[in-house]
């Protein structure tokens, strides 16, 4: 065996095993469970789609097999309600976002009480490092249910060279944002001057900013609070946005929408998710003339929505130890690293210090920005979407369809929050 | 071989045969009632958000009548239904009249009618949500291009209905037509070569002749579809989510929506078994009607 051969043959595979338990904490008895098979159910989503580009790192550092089922969001929960409902233990660990069903799930048992489990890490994991907010979020009961695996929140996507060619700012309040609209409508009829989610339960996600940015709440003394003023006011608001100046046929537009209309050049403003920044991105045609800042600000200040999707161990999984290794991999800090590198914003502030993920976001002016809003949101954020209550998914398709009624033109103001209180208040009431 | 013991060995073979046959017919029979019979029982229970379960008898039922989305559903089930089968029947009627007679493309023409159908429903709803996007899509460029207004299609709550219609009635309208064309070929010869002695117009030969003996097969052609369009899901689902509003809201996206979405098993089990009786009713009455114009 010749020198060569012998490090290609030993010492490299020595080392690389040296690297990875070093960056995974040697002291720790990865290899506990080998021989295991975990159960991952999974939304097709960047954030999952970035993790599972990690997979056979697991499975090295482990020994333990990782098998995947991967659907789209809304077929992931129909598979977990199946699963769950029939007490199967064929999911072992799941994604879920605890801002929408976390009140569900947690009342109905459905996630195993992942506290104790947090003591039983390896040296390097860091739990005080993750984001102590969105570990309050994924906490019912005083028990911590899900591992948070990134922040996220909607932020303002511009184009600098229409803003620029219109002589508009850059929105820094949501007056402004009306004002830009208008004045960009006036520019340049080719653009859609301003495009927001409008598709009825995937409203709630953008308005619950403007919502407690203008001030308003969603409950008052156990009431549901839209018929507020400032409910109304921000019922209005961003109906008004949609209808007057966003895009025909904007009552069907969610995220794959929007990204899809600012991607391809044919909108100004746009309120999206932070995570779009790789699909809005994707092609490079926006990375030159696209600015990104935080949600602008109304009378009560900046109030982010900042929430995440988190890793859960199921009730009914016959292996929760060894499910937990995987949720523990899947959130040290180095495996969040490496999907920050892949444009997941990490939900530990210590990642966005780290000098690779620094110099990754050195390399575009976009990037920097968007790594100065999500501090925003990590700093100021709000995970209610919705009303927080047991039925929080259900209660998301009322306020969409306020918002609906308002942008068709098919209900005033007044007839529409009256009908999504009294419709809210009979969901609040349910036990 | 006496009689007696002939029929017992032609007894004994029966019962050898119903012996091996039975755990096939068990486990079919089984893999239908199953699921049946447990829809049936979840309809009278009730499941609270968290999943909390409780026998409430007929109470699902009940609420049925009271529930607005309910009657709601039923009536855009029932729009969507009717405006989608009259297009389907006429068009599929035609096309095949059309396809009977263009003898020299009868391959090439087959293959292209095939094509709609033969493409998942998802894959046409997404193909569909991106041509009738009012901003980027096709169908506005095209509209515009040749002085029409652009439409809003399938954001519009008064045209979102017609325009799913429309979609399916592209998918399937040829499914329609090669069923009719079978009808048509299998048509005695004799009836037009007597029609043609006694000079009959065309028009008279389609109105007299073709069309009544054409109807058990149009009728079996509704049957098919019928059964499919009152269960109508993916394209809808994929398109419009039952939106905008709850304009394309049908009772099968209304009952997973409660099911899936909201959790109430229960109550969307009481609205599935509803809808299934609405399926069953509409077949026995096409079937009543294909035994009356049966030749």
């Amino acid at each position: 065996m010749t020198a060569k051969t012998l490090m290609a043959h030993v010492a490299i595979p020595i080392l690389a095993a040296a690297t990875l338990s070093q960056a995974h904490g040697a002291d720790f008895n990865w290899k506990k469970f080998q021989g295991k098979t975990i159960t991952f159910l999974a939304n097709s989503n960047p954030i999952s789609q970035a993790l599972l580009t990690q997979k056979a790192d697991f499975e090295k550092l482990t020994g333990m097999t990782l098998k995947v089922d991967t659907y789209q969001e809304q077929q992931m929960r129909q598979r977990l309600v199946t699963v769950m409902n029939a007490h199967s233990d064929e999911v072992d660990v799941f994604m879920t976002l605890p801002s929408r069903e976390g009140e569900q799930f947690a009342a109905a048992g459905w996630y195993a009480d992942l506290t104790p489990m947090t003591k039983n890490v390896a040296g390097n994991y860091d739990f005080a490092g993750l984001s102590q907010a969105l570990l309050k979020a994924g906490t019912f009961n005083g028990k911590l249910t899900s591992m948070p695996m990134n922040i996220e929140g909607p932020i303002l996507y511009y184009r600098t060279d229409i803003l620029k060619k219109c002589g508009v700012e850059v929105p820094k309040t949501i007056k402004d944002v009306q004002a830009a609209a208008k004045k960009l409508k006036a520019c340049d009829s080719s653009i859609t001057p301003f495009v927001s989610r409008g598709l009825k339960p995937a409203v709630a996600y953008t308005f619950s900013n403007m919502l407690h940015n203008i001030g308003g709440s969603y409950m008052a003394n156990g009431k549901s609070n839209l018929c507020s003023p400032k409910g109304k006011e921000a019922l209005e608001t961003y109906s008004g946005l949609l209808r007057d100046y966003g895009p025909p046929g904007v009552v069907n537009y969610s995220f794959p929408q929007i990204s899809a209309l600012y991607r391809s050049g044919r909108s100004a403003l746009s309120f999206e998710s932070s995570n779009e920044l790789r699909t809005v991105m994707d092609g490079g045609a926006r990375l030159k003339d696209t600015g990104l800042a935080p949600f602008p600000a109304g009378e009560a200040g900046q109030v982010p929505t900042a929430i995440g999707w988190g890793l859960t161990i199921s009730a009914h999984s016959k292996q929760q130890e060894a499910a937990w290794y995987f949720v523990q991999w899947a959130t040290s800090p180095e495996i969040q690293k490496r999907m920050a590198l892949q444009g997941i914003a990490p939900p530990r502030p210590a990642v966005a210090k780290d000098p690779e993920y620094r110099k990754w976001i050195d390399e575009a002016p976009v990037r920097k920005e968007w790594q100065a809003a999500l501090d925003v949101l990590a700093t100021k954020g709000s995970s209610e979407v919705g009303y927080p209550i047991v039925a929080n998914p259900q209660s998301r398709e009322f306020i969409g369809q306020a918002v609906q009624d308002l942008i068709l033109k098919q209900k005033t103001v007044d007839q529409a929050c009256a009908d999504a209180d009294k419709a809210l208040d009979a969901l609040i009431a349910q036990k | 071989m006496s009689q007696a013991t002939a029929t017992l060995t032609q007894d004994r073979q029966r019962l050898e045969l119903s012996a091996l046959s039975a755990p096939a017919v068990i486990f079919t029979v089984g893999m239908i009632a199953f699921p049946v019979v447990y829809t049936v029982w979840l309809g009278f229970q009730s499941f609270s958000s968290t999943g909390k379960q409780s026998f409430v008898g007929l109470a699902n039922y009940s609420k049925l009548l009271t529930d607005y989305e309910f009657w709601h559903g039923l009536w855009v089930t029932i729009a969507l239904y009717v405006l989608s089968l009259v297009l389907q029947l006429v068009l599929g009627v035609w096309l095949a009249l059309v396809l009977f007679h263009a003898k020299r493309l009868h391959g090439l023409v087959r293959s292209l009618f095939i094509s709609p159908f033969m493409m998942p429903p998802v894959v046409a709803g997404m193909m569909w949500l991106v041509i009738l996007d009012p901003s980027l899509g096709a169908a506005n460029y095209i509209l515009q291009s040749i002085g029409l207004p652009p439409s809003d299609w399938l954001a519009s709550p008064t045209l979102v209905i017609p325009t799913i219609a429309l979609v399916d009635t592209w998918q399937w309208t040829p499914y329609v037509a090669l069923i009719v064309l079978g009808g048509l070929q299998s048509l005695p010869p004799s009836v037009y070569e007597a029609a043609q002695i006694d000079g009959a117009s065309p028009l008279k030969t389609f109105q007299r002749i073709t069309l009544p003996l054409l109807l058990p097969t149009i009728v079996t052609a509704a049957i098919l579809r019928s059964v499919d369009l009152l269960r109508f899901f993916d394209i809808i689902y994929i398109t419009t989510q039952g939106g905008p509003g709850n304009a394309s809201n049908t009772l099968n996206i209304y009952g997973f929506r409660v099911g899936f979405e909201f959790f109430n098993i229960g109550y969307a089990s009481a609205l599935m078994l509803t809808l299934t009786a609405i399926v069953f009713g509409a077949v026995l009455a096409f079937n009543r009607l294909r035994g009356a114009v049966a030749w």
